[in-house]
C-alpha cells in the first residue's frame, strides 16, 4: 500500500484544542476521510487547504469544549460578588452614575496630568547619546552672584578635540538670521551652522538623504516643516536653494537631507542646517578669537564617567580666555551639562541654546495638586454615598454573615465591588482624557503631546491609579459596613446614617475644595482681564515698527513715508523695545551694575510715547549728547536708592571706559510681556549709520492704513527682502492668548469641582430624605407646609455649610495669594470678590438641591411612606 | 399541539439519513446531499444538523467499527427514530395540504 499523506499539524492541533473530547474521534474521522480522498483525487496541496477550511468551518459552538464548572470556592465566591455588584449598580442608577461619573472625571484629569508629565520628562530622551553628549558652559561672577552662560569662546571647541583623548566628538553650533530663496518663495529664516558631527551626536530621525551630507560644504539639511514650506509636494532632495547671508553675500546649497518630523518634545532642533565652515566665508567671523563666543559647543565623551577627568584640564583655557577679554567679562570656570538633563538645567543657563521646560514643571506640580484634589472630591463622594446607601443592603449583609461570612469577607466583597466601579470609571476616564482633556489642551496650545497607549509606564500608572483610588475610596465604607452585628441588623436596631460625623466632615472637605476651585476660576478670569488692561508704559497701540536690512534703508523708507498725512513721527534706532537690546555693565567708582541698553534716536521717546518723569530726552543734532543716557525708573532707583529721582540727574558712570552722564529718567515700561520683570534699562544715542529699526507713531485709528503704506513702500524699495515690520502691540506674540488659556483651564476645573460637589450633595440629601421618608410623611399628614419641610432639610446642612465656608473662604483667599505670586510676575491685587462668588455659588447649589427634593416631596403621597408591608 | 419545527437543511439531512439507511454517517450524507440536491455542502453544516436532530430526538446513533480510510477512527452512524418519522410526515403533509389549497387561478398567468 502507498504511503499515507499526513494531516497538516497546526490545523489538527487547533481542532484538537477546540473540539469536545467526546466528539473528536467521529468528527475528525470524517475530516480525515475527506482529506485522504481529496489527496488522492486533487493533490496533496488542495487537500491540505480544504482540510484547513473544514477545520475552520467546524469551529462552531456545537463542537466546542464545554467550560468545566469551577470547583474553586474562591472563584465561585468572586463570581457571586461580581453578579451582586452589577445588580446593586443597576438598582441604584442615580448613585452609581454619580460615583462612576465623578471618579471618571477625576481619573481623566489624572491621566491628562500623567500624559503632560510624561511629555515633559521625555524631552530630548530620544537622542541615543544623551548621556555622553555635554554642553560646554562657563561660569562668571555677575554683581557678586555666579551666573552660568551657555556660550563658549570660539577657539575652545577645536582645542578640546585635540587635547583630550576621552572626547570623541566636538560640535560647534552657531545661528544666523538669513533669507532663504527657492523659486518665488523668499522668507526670513534662521540657519544653524554646525560641525558635521552634529547629526551623529544628536540622533534626529531622518526622512530622506544621508547623515554624512553635513560634511559637504555645499549641502543643506532641512527639517520636515521647511521642506514642506519651500517644496510642498515636490521632492526636495538635490534641489538648490539660495541662502542670502546678508545683502551682498549669498550661496547656493543643495538639499542633501530632510529630517523626519521631530519628536514632540525636545530642546534642540533646527530649520536649516549647514556646515560650520560656511561661517568663514563671511570674513568677519574669526574662529581663533578668544574674546568672541560661539552660540554653543557640544562634546561627546567615550564614557560619561570620564567627564570628571576632563574638568581639571579646563583651567588652562580659563587663563587663555581671561587674558583675552576685559576684566568685566572674566570667567571663573568651565562646566559641562549633560544633554539628558539639559531641559532642566537650561533654566539657569543664560544665553543657552536650548529651551527650558521649567514652566512645565511648575504646571505639572499645579496640575498634580488639582488632580489629587479632584480625586479626593470624587472619593469623598463615593465614601459618603456608599455609607448612606448601605442602609439598603443591611439585610444582605445580615444574611451573608448568618451563613458564615466573617467581617473580613464582607469587607472584601465591598472592596471588590468598588474595584469594579473604579474600573468602569477608569474606562470612561481614559476616554474623557483622550477625547476631551488632552485634545482640548493640544488645540489650545497648538502642540502635539504624542500620547500613546503603547507607552509601557502608562500600563503601570493606570492599574496603580485603579488600585489606589479604589482602596482610598473603598476601605472606609467596607470596614464601616462590615462592622454591623447580625443580631442588631435582624432586630432592626442598627442606628444608621442619621448622624455620621465622618460623612459630615467629608462633605465639609468637599465644600472647602470646591470653594478653592471656584475662587481660583473667578480670580484667574478677572486677572486675565486685568492683565489685558494693564498699561505697557508706552502707547503700543499707535506704534508701528519695522526691522531694516541696513541704515541706508532707513533714509529711503523715511523719505518715502514722511509725507504720509497719518504719520505723526518717525524714529530710527539700533535696538527696539520688545525686539532687541544689549547688556552693558555700568561702572561707578565704588560699585557696578548690569543693565539693558537700548540705542535709539532723539525722537524715539516721543514716537513710542515713553513718559519722561525727570530731566530731558536727547537733543537732536547735539554732539555732546553722545555721552548722555536716559534711565528707566527701576535703574534710577537701584543706582541711587532712597533719594528723589531728580538727584539721579547728572550722575556719571563708565561703560567700557567711556564716561556717560544721566540726563533724564523715564517711567517704567514693559518691553517684554508681563511674565517678565521690568529690567533696569537705559537709553543712549545710536549712531546714524547703525539704524536697524524704524518706528512710527500714527494718528489714532489709522494704524491699518499706515501699515499698508509701509508694506507698499517696502515692496517697491526692497523687492528682494521679505517684509520685517509689524504692529507694536503684536511684539508680545501669543502672550494674551496664553493668559486666556489659564483662565479657561481653571474654568473647566471649577466647573468639574462644582459638578462633583453638587452631585455629592445631591446624592447625600436625596438619600437622607429617603431615609426620613416616614418622618416627612407624618409631618405632611399633620399639615406641615413645604417651607417647613424645606427648612427642616436645610437645617441639617446649614451648620455644616457655615463651618465649611467659614474655613474655605479664608483658605481660598490665602491660596489665591500664594498661587498668583508663584504663577505671575505681575498680577492684580487679590480681592474678596472671587471668594464671594464661590460662597454664593455653593449656597446656590445647596438651595437648588433642597428645592429639587422639596418638589419631589410635594408630589409624594404620604400614605405610601407610611404603609408597612 | 405545537408543530414540530424542522429547518429546510435539517429536513434534507433527515431525509438523506433515511435514504442511506444503515450507512448514514456524516461523510456519506454530505456526498449524498451534494449529489441529490446538486449544491455544495460543507461537512461542518451536516455535523451541526445531525447533532441538533439527535438532540431533538429525531435521530439516534451508534458508533461503527474503526476503518483505515478514516485513520483508524470509528464513525457515528445515524438512523431515524419514530419521532423523526412523525416530524417528516407532518412536514410533508403540511406542504401537500398547502399545495392543494392553491387555487388553480393563481397559476393562470396572463401573457400580455
Amino acid at each position: 500500500m502507498e504511503k499515507k499523506p499526513t494531516i497538516p499539524r497546526l490545523p489538527h492541533a487547533f481542532f484538537k484544542w477546540y473540539c469536545q473530547p467526546g466528539m473528536y474521534e467521529e468528527m475528525h474521522g470524517d475530516l480525515e476521510e475527506f482529506f485522504y480522498e481529496r489527496a488522492a483525487e486533487k493533490g496533496l496541496f488542495t487537500a491540505k487547504l480544504l482540510y484547513l477550511w473544514d477545520v475552520l468551518r467546524c469551529f462552531q459552538p456545537y463542537a466546542w469544549r464545554r467550560p468545566t464548572a469551577p470547583t474553586n470556592a474562591g472563584i465561585i465566591m468572586f463570581r457571586n460578588y461580581f453578579k451582586i455588584s452589577l445588580r446593586s449598580l443597576m438598582k441604584n442608577p442615580l448613585n452609581s452614575s454619580i460615583n462612576v461619573f465623578g471618579l471618571s472625571v477625576a481619573i481623566g484629569i489624572a491621566v491628562f496630568v500623567y500624559a503632560f508629565a510624561s511629555w515633559t520628562f521625555s524631552t530630548d530622551q530620544f537622542h541615543e547619546h544623551k548621556n555622553e553628549v555635554f554642553l560646554v558652559t562657563f561660569l562668571a561672577d555677575r554683581d557678586g552672584t555666579p551666573q552660568e552662560y551657555g556660550t563658549t569662546p570660539r577657539p575652545l571647541g577645536a582645542m578640546l578635540r585635540e587635547d583630550f583623548s576621552h572626547i570623541e566628538k566636538v560640535c560647534r553650533v552657531e545661528d544666523r538670521p538669513v533669507v532663504v530663496k527657492y523659486g518665488d518663495r523668499v522668507y526670513h529664516e534662521r540657519v544653524r551652522y554646525a560641525d558635521p558631527e552634529f547629526l551623529d551626536m544628536f540622533t534626529f530621525p531622518l526622512k530622506q538623504g544621508s547623515k554624512a551630507s553635513l560634511a559637504d560644504l555645499n549641502s543643506i539639511v532641512l527639517s520636515e516643516n521647511m521642506a514642506e514650506k519651500y517644496f510642498g509636494t515636490e521632492d526636495p532632495l538635490g534641489k538648490e536653494v539660495l541662502v542670502k547671508f546678508d545683502k551682498d553675500n549669498g550661496k547656493l546649497f543643495k538639499v542633501a537631507e530632510v529630517a523626519a518630523k521631530f519628536p514632540a518634545s525636545r530642546t534642540i532642533s533646527f530649520d536649516f542646517l549647514v556646515n560650520f565652515d560656511n561661517l568663514r566665508t563671511s570674513p568677519a567671523y574669526n574662529v581663533h578669537d578668544w574674546s568672541s563666543t560661539v552660540a554653543a559647543t557640544f562634546i561627546q565623551v567615550d564614557d560619561p564617567f570620564n567627564i570628571s577627568s576632563i574638568e581639571p584640564g579646563m583651567d588652562k583655557y580659563k587663563a587663555m580666555q581671561n587674558s583675552a577679554v576685559q576684566p568685566d567679562w572674566a570667567i571663573t570656570s568651565f562646566a559641562f551639562r549633560p544633554l539628558a538633563t539639559l531641559h532642566e538645567t537650561s533654566e539657569y543657563i543664560k544665553d543657552g541654546i536650548s529651551r527650558s521646560s521649567k514652566d512645565n514643571y511648575m504646571s505639572i506640580v499645579f496640575m498634580a495638586i488639582v488632580a489629587a484634589l479632584m480625586l479626593a472630591l470624587a472619593c469623598l463622594n463615593y465614601i459618603n454615598i456608599a455609607i448612606v446607601s448601605a442602609a439598603k443592603r443591611l439585610k444582605e449583609i445580615g444574611i451573608r454573615k448568618t451563613i458564615g461570612a466573617t467581617r473580613g469577607t464582607v469587607a472584601v466583597q465591598f472592596l471588590a465591588e468598588n474595584v469594579l466601579i473604579t474600573f468602569f470609571a477608569m474606562l470612561l476616564g481614559v476616554g474623557l482624557a483622550m477625547g476631551f482633556f488632552i485634545r482640548g489642551f493640544e488645540q489650545m496650545w497648538g502642540f502635539d503631546m504624542d500620547f500613546r497607549f503603547s507607552d509601557t509606564s502608562l500600563w503601570v500608572f493606570l492599574p496603580a491609579t485603579l488600585l489606589f483610588t479604589s482602596l482610598v475610596s473603598g476601605i472606609y465604607p467596607a470596614l464601616y459596613i462590615s462592622r454591623f452585628q447580625v443580631v442588631s441588623i435582624i432586630k432592626g436596631s442598627v442606628k444608621f446614617g442619621k448622624k455620621n460625623t465622618l460623612t459630615r466632615v467629608f462633605l465639609g472637605l468637599q465644600l472647602v475644595f470646591a470653594c478653592v476651585f471656584i475662587t481660583s476660576a473667578v480670580t484667574f478670569t478677572q486677572n486675565s482681564a486685568w492683565l489685558g488692561a494693564r498699561s505697557w508704559g508706552y502707547s503700543q497701540h499707535e506704534a508701528l515698527y519695522t526691522g531694516l536690512p541696513d541704515a541706508q534703508a532707513f533714509t529711503q523708507l523715511r523719505d518715502a513715508l514722511s509725507s504720509h498725512p497719518d504719520i505723526v513721527s518717525i524714529s530710527g534706532s539700533f535696538h527696539h523695545l520688545g525686539r532687541s537690546e544689549q547688556t552693558a555693565v555700568l561702572h561707578f567708582p565704588d560699585r557696578q551694575y548690569e543693565a539693558m541698553e537700548l540705542k535709539v534716536d532723539a525722537r524715539y521717546f516721543e514716537t513710542l510715547g515713553l513718559q519722561l518723569v525727570e530731566g530731558r530726552a536727547f537733543r537732536e543734532n547735539a554732539a555732546n549728547d553722545k555721552q548722555a543716557v536716559v534711565l528707566n525708573a527701576t535703574l534710577a532707583a537701584s543706582i541711587a536708592p532712597g533719594v528723589p529721582t531728580s538727584e539721579v540727574l547728572g550722575q556719571v558712570f563708565d561703560i567700557d571706559s567711556t564716561r556717560y552722564e544721566v540726563v533724564g529718567v523715564v517711567a517704567d515700561f514693559h518691553a517684554y510681556d508681563l511674565s517678565n520683570k521690568v529690567e533696569p534699562t537705559f537709553f543712549s544715542l545710536a549712531n546714524k549709520n547703525d539704524y536697524r529699526y524704524l518706528t512710527m507713531k500714527t494718528k489714532h485709528g489709522t494704524e491699518k492704513e499706515v501699515y499698508e503704506a509701509l508694506q507698499g513702500q517696502w515692496a517697491t524699495l526692497f523687492p528682494e527682502t521679505p517684509f520685517m515690520g509689524g504692529y507694536q502691540e503684536d511684539v508680545w506674540g501669543l502672550y494674551y492668548e496664553v493668559i486666556d488659556i489659564h483662565a479657561i483651564v481653571w474654568q473647566v476645573v471649577a466647573t468639574m469641582a462644582i459638578l462633583l460637589a453638587g452631585l455629592g450633595l445631591y446624592g447625600l440629601i436625596s438619600l437622607n430624605v429617603v431615609g426620613r421618608i416616614r418622618e416627612f410623611s407624618i409631618r405632611k399628614l399633620l399639615g406641615a407646609g413645604l417651607s417647613s419641610i424645606a427648612t427642616n432639610i436645610t437645617r441639617r446642612y446649614a451648620a455644616l455649610f457655615a463651618i465649611a465656608l467659614g474655613l474655605g473662604a479664608p483658605l481660598s483667599y490665602q491660596a489665591m495669594n500664594l498661587l498668583f505670586d508663584a504663577a505671575y510676575t505681575y498680577h492684580m491685587p487679590i480681592g474678596f470678590s472671587g471668594v464671594a462668588v464661590a460662597v454664593f455659588v455653593l449656597i446656590g447649589v445647596l438651595l437648588l438641591t433642597v428645592a429639587i427634593q422639596v418638589a419631589r416631596l410635594r408630589k409624594f403621597n404620604p400614605v405610601n411612606g407610611l404603609r408597612v408591608e | 399541539m405545537q408543530r414540530i419545527y424542522l429547518g429546510e437543511f435539517e429536513e434534507l439531512v433527515l431525509l438523506t439519513v433515511g435514504v442511506l439507511y444503515d450507512d448514514a454517517y456524516a461523510v456519506a450524507i454530505t456526498k449524498e446531499v451534494e449529489k441529490q440536491s446538486d449544491r455544495s455542502v460543507n461537512v461542518s453544516a451536516v455535523h451541526k444538523s445531525l447533532y441538533r436532530l439527535e438532540k431533538k430526538g429525531m435521530l439516534d446513533s451508534r458508533l461503527g467499527d474503526p476503518e483505515s480510510k478514516r485513520g483508524g477512527k470509528r464513525k457515528r452512524l445515524f438512523n431515524i427514530t419514530p419521532y423523526g418519522k412523525k416530524a417528516l410526515d407532518e412536514s410533508m403533509d403540511l406542504r401537500v395540504s398547502l399545495r392543494k389549497q392553491i387555487p388553480e387561478l393563481a397559476f393562470k398567468w396572463q401573457t400580455n
